[in-house]
């Protein structure tokens, strides 16, 4: 769409510019990460990126990332139904709620872990005797990955849930159909593209998470580091090599996730004629 | 009785706000019946109630003899055609008038001809694989009519089912629906603000304001004898008259005393037109001819209220600033909340002239 038809010069300004900041701030930096990963040549990248705790740390992160996308899914959908198809007290709270840890520094999200399960807090010794250890473990990584990507999924659903409305719902209620059975055929294809779409962007962010979880992870190596902590840790070591391959690690993730949400975002278009 | 749908002394809240007072609505078996009130009296309240969609705070609904309070809707064998009709968006017409049978395990091929019987009913042959955006605004009503319909329930509830329609379909569709309805002979409720559509097509018509519900009856029971002052002015092309008194030979008792006056209560006679009433009329000044096709709308100035008649297209043409003779036969006096007609007392005197 042509906002202006007349501003040939202005265009051109602004497009410059943009591309400008994209290379100076997006471009530049990527090509250096490659440049260094590869620095000392393809071998030492691919000995770095199949080194065994890059290999753990990779799959730490896929871990608390599928735990997060998940539960935050679970959630999200919850969430985003009862705010928007039921009227109950306490429904401004919980929306205010929601958006609490995208307000919140990631830093404050992990010391309210620490706060709540560590050896000073009050359920330590009650989890504790079943043996249950969630700072400096997994759980606790997977704990503030679902914080930080807490309102990804369900500030996607609701705008699209309170555009619909509730009376197709009622309608099919009214012919006898279950809620479940509404769910899936009335809300769900409704919905089924800002879900991805929140899924993926849950996705991204759970993945490159680092103040929250660095908090609460305890950095043992092999054991709770993810790959941002990983990197991190190679960085301060002064191994650039491998800092910069598990970077490139993390961001050809991040590029596939990207491409998708690019795909996402045509087929969501394409639906979008359908209703109209 | 064989009063089909039943509410008794049903109230309403949302939250502090009385939606529904102390309503009661009886409905006989295979009848068309109309909730006419304006905009926020309460009509969608009530179907929702009747379609268990809302639940009453007090009060009994009853259905065939059945208090079904308790009862969710879809075991109430109730069809419903919703306002802005939902059909699903995501499903095919086919897929949207066999979601009701799909759900009730309706065997596929039944199905089918269940479908392709209703389709046909409501004339959208060929239409089995459109989707809701593909369909006009009256092809939308009536899919969500024959959605509705398909599962074979006791009672229609339709919430305003032509107000998403323009004005020329939606005379057509009027005469279908009744058609329809008729033909299946299933009692029916439908909600609307606009009168002309609850006279043309209901058998009674129960309306609504504040949430009460102010008269029940058939439309001519509406139209002459209104039950409360509200009705009387909501019914027909009724104007308040505050100082009817000025007219001749009708008397007030009382400062708050008001009088409704409807066009055909008026008669607007050309000089020397008028022989009955000559004694009687009083004389004024047309201010406005609107032509209505069959017959002229005359607007003339009494004693400050600018008063409607209408003078068929055979008599003798009146112009605008002709002085005329105006005759009043009939008023609603309107005193607190009693209502009553009263006739010109002159009317009884010049009738021994003759
Ligand atoms: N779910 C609701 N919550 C709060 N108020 C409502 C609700 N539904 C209806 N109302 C109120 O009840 C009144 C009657 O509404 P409704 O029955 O829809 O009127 P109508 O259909 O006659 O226009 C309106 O003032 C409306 O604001
Ligand atoms: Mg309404």
């Amino acid at each position: 769409m042509e906002i202006r038809h007349d501003g040939g010069a202005l265009k051109w300004i602004l497009v410059t510019i943009c591309f400008i900041f994209l290379a100076v701030f997006l471009l530049l930096p990527l090509g250096y990460i490659v440049a260094t990963a590869l620095g000392k040549g393809i071998e030492a990248y691919i000995n770095a990126i199949t080194d065994e705790y890059a290999i753990k740390a990779a799959m730490l992160t896929v871990e608390a990332t599928i735990w997060a996308v998940t539960i935050n899914t679970i959630f999200g959908i919850a969430a985003a139904w009862c705010l928007t198809k039921f009227a109950f007290s306490g429904k401004k709270i919980l929306s205010t709620f929601i958006d609490l840890p995208v307000t919140v520094s990631p830093i404050i999200a992990g010391l309210i872990y620490v706060l709540t399960f560590g050896r000073q807090g009050a359920l330590y010794s009650y989890l504790d005797s079943y043996n249950i250890q969630i700072i400096f473990a997994v759980p606790g990584i997977v704990l503030a990955t679902i914080f930080v990507t807490f309102p990804f999924i369900s500030r996607e659903l609701i705008p699209v849930l309170t555009a619909q409305g509730t009376d197709e719902e009622e309608a099919a209620a009214l012919m006898g159909a279950g809620t479940f059975t509404i769910f899936r055929k009335v809300t769900l294809p409704h919905i089924k593209w800002a879900l991805l779409y929140g899924v993926v962007l849950c996705t991204a962010r759970a993945m490159g998470e680092f103040g929250a979880v660095s908090v609460l992870s305890g950095h043992l190596r092999g054991k709770t580091n993810t790959l941002p902590l990983y990197i991190e840790l190679l960085y301060q070591g002064y191994d650039f090599t491998g800092a910069f391959a598990a970077s490139s690690l993390l961001v050809i993730m991040a590029v596939v996730v990207l491409i998708l949400r690019l795909v996402l975002e045509q087929k969501g278009k394409k639906n979008l004629d359908i209703r109209k | 009785m064989n009063d089909y749908v039943v509410l008794k002394n049903i109230n309403k809240h949302f939250k502090d706000f009385h939606a529904s007072k102390d309503v009661n609505i009886s409905i006989p078996k295979g009848r068309l019946a109309a909730l006419l009130g304006p905009s926020g009296s309460g009509k969608t309240t009530i179907l929702r109630m009747i379609a268990g969609l809302e639940n009453p705070d007090s009060g009994d609904i009853i259905i065939n003899g059945r208090v079904v309070n308790n009862i969710p809707g879809s075991e109430r064998g109730i069809g419903f055609v919703f306002q802005s009709y939902a059909l699903f968006r995501y499903m095919t017409v086919y897929n949207n008038i066999a979601f009701g049978l799909r759900v009730k395990k309706v065997p596929e091929k039944q199905i089918r001809e269940r479908v392709k019987e209703l389709l046909s009913l409501i004339s959208c042959e060929g239409l089995d694989d459109r989707f809701p955006s593909q369909l006009s605004g009256g092809q939308r009503q009536r899919v969500a009519f024959a959605r509705a319909l398909a599962p074979n329930p006791q009672i229609l509830l339709l919430d305003e089912p032509f107000a998403a329609i323009d004005a020329k379909v939606r005379l057509e569709l009027r005469t279908w629906l009744k058609e329809m309805i008729t033909k299946l002979h299933i009692t029916s409720i439908f909600v609307t603000h606009d009168q002309d559509e609850a006279i043309e097509v209901a058998d009674d018509i129960i309306v609504t304001n504040l949430g009460r519900v102010e008269q029940s009856g058939t439309p001519q029971e509406l139209y002459s004898r209104p039950a409360t002052p509200f009705v009387a002015q909501f019914i027909g092309n009724s104007i308040p008259v505050r100082n009817f008194d000025k007219f001749r030979f009708f008397e007030k008792d009382g400062e708050d005393v008001t009088a409704i006056l409807r066009p055909e209560f008026v008669r607007v006679f050309k000089k020397g037109e008028n022989i009955q009433f000559s004694k009687s009329a009083e004389e004024a000044v047309v201010e406005d001819i609107i032509f209505r096709g069959s017959n002229m709308e005359v607007r003339v100035r009494l004693h400050d209220n600018l008063i409607s008649s209408s003078r068929s297209i055979n008599e003798p043409p009146v112009d605008i600033g002709e002085k005329v003779d105006v005759f009043i036969y009939r008023l609603f006096v309107i005193d607190g909340d009693r209502i009553q007609l009263v006739h010109n007392p002159s009317l009884k005197q010049e009738s021994v002239f003759i």
